[in-house]
């Protein structure tokens, strides 16, 4: 027997601690280490998520209504929803993805309750409003008078309302929390050809909103 | 829009460098090019929605205790708080308890006197059907039966007639 053959090895065996993470694993980390005690009701972890992300809350409501008076309102409701609803978070995405949810979800409940009734957000913003609106304010060195800035402000947000809680969450965490197509797949868990397919038809159902809205005047 | 902008959007709305074979397309496309005009006016609104560069974040202090204030209010309801918890609700839980028992009382009184008249109607057609029982070596008699309708006294008399004239055949 020719003992000088040498074993071949195992072929290599690709696992969990071999194949390319193109996940974040929201479930083992210090983050999922505090969802869970706050599921367990510890207060202390409660705290310490809105001290963690108060800022953020705060920051985000008042991008979208622009009103600080409501703001801290909007805020409260918030973390009082985060922590009934703690109990169902899944661990699919991080802590801050789901709470940005809820917040930009209150934000349009909250304008849903207000009914505001700008031109543009009730659909009756006419050709002539528009010119009227221009008019009002002249222009200093080609800025956007602040009515004009208004109506569109108004005009995005109707039409953010016309897409699902998902993608308009995706949508605003890439555009307005500037996250990248490959930490917003981290961030939720999906893959990132998955985030830049959804983003693309939310982007076309947003136009294809705009256009409708156009004909409508 | 042409899978040669679809692909590469997200790094064409960015402004990052837009691969070769997108930046001939859209040379020649103009439909790819009037959706990707649009695309770009509408990421600028949404980018709107940021909150200004000079935003300062000045909650009051205290917003964690007024976070639990609210979840305090805000506590999940059950049902039954309405009845512990309000004075009304005491009261009209209390005023439905006494109504089941009258209720309750009533069914069982009910079905009880329902009883005892049917006990008492089956015994008395049991008594007179005993009147008419032949003998052993007496003739075979003609039974009469009192209607069983009849449980009033003039029924009882009707019995004691049928006694009275009975003859032998």
């Amino acid at each position: 027997m020719d003992t000088s053959i040498t074993t071949l090895p195992f072929p290599a065996v690709v696992g969990e601690g071999t194949r390319a993470r193109t996940r974040v694993d929201h479930k083992t980390s210090e983050e999922a280490a505090l969802v869970r005690r706050v599921q367990a009701r510890d207060e202390m972890a409660f705290r310490e998520v809105v001290e963690r992300y108060q800022s953020k809350v705060f920051s985000i409501i008042f991008g979208i209504l622009r009103n600080r008076n409501d703001a801290e309102d909007i805020a409260q409701q918030v973390f009082a929803k985060v922590y009934f609803s703690i109990k169902n978070f899944d661990f699919r995405s991080s802590l801050l993805t789901w709470i940005y949810k809820i917040t930009v979800n209150e934000c349009y409940d909250y304008l849903r309750k207000k009914r505001v009734r700008k031109l543009v957000y009730e659909s009756d913003f006419s050709q002539e409003d528009a010119q009227r609106m221009e008019a009002s304010e002249p222009a200093v060195d080609g800025a956007v008078p602040a009515d004009t800035r208004l109506a569109q402000r108004d005009l995005i947000l109707k039409l953010l309302s016309k897409v699902s809680e998902e993608e308009r969450s995706l949508i605003l965490l890439k555009e307005v929390e500037g996250h990248s197509v490959e930490e917003l797949a981290g961030m939720t868990g999906l893959n990132e050809n998955t985030i830049k397919v959804k983003l693309f038809r939310t982007r076309q159902k947003l136009l294809r909103a705009a256009g409708r809205l156009t004909r409508t005047r | 829009m042409h899978r040669e902008i679809r692909d590469h959007i997200e790094d064409v709305l960015r402004g990052g460098d837009t691969l070769k074979d997108a930046r001939e397309h859209l040379a020649q496309c103009d439909e790819c090019r009037t959706e990707l005009r649009s695309m770009q006016e509408q990421t600028a609104l949404i980018r709107e929605l940021r909150a200004p560069a000079d935003f300062a974040d000045d909650l009051r202090p205290g917003f964690y205790a007024r976070v639990m204030e609210r979840i305090e209010a805000e506590g999940p309801i059950s049902i039954w708080n309405l009845f512990i918890e309000s004075a009304f609700g005491r009261r009209i839980a209390v005023a439905s308890l006494a109504l089941a028992l009258l209720i309750g009382v009533y069914v069982v009184t009910s079905e009880r006197a329902a009883e005892d008249s049917t006990i008492a109607l089956e015994s008395q057609q049991a008594t007179t059907e005993q009147i008419f029982v032949a003998g052993e070596d007496a003739p075979a008699r003609e039974i009469t039966r009192v209607d069983q309708s009849q449980t009033d006294e003039s029924s009882q008399d009707a019995v004691l007639a049928n006694l009275v004239t009975y003859r032998e055949q």
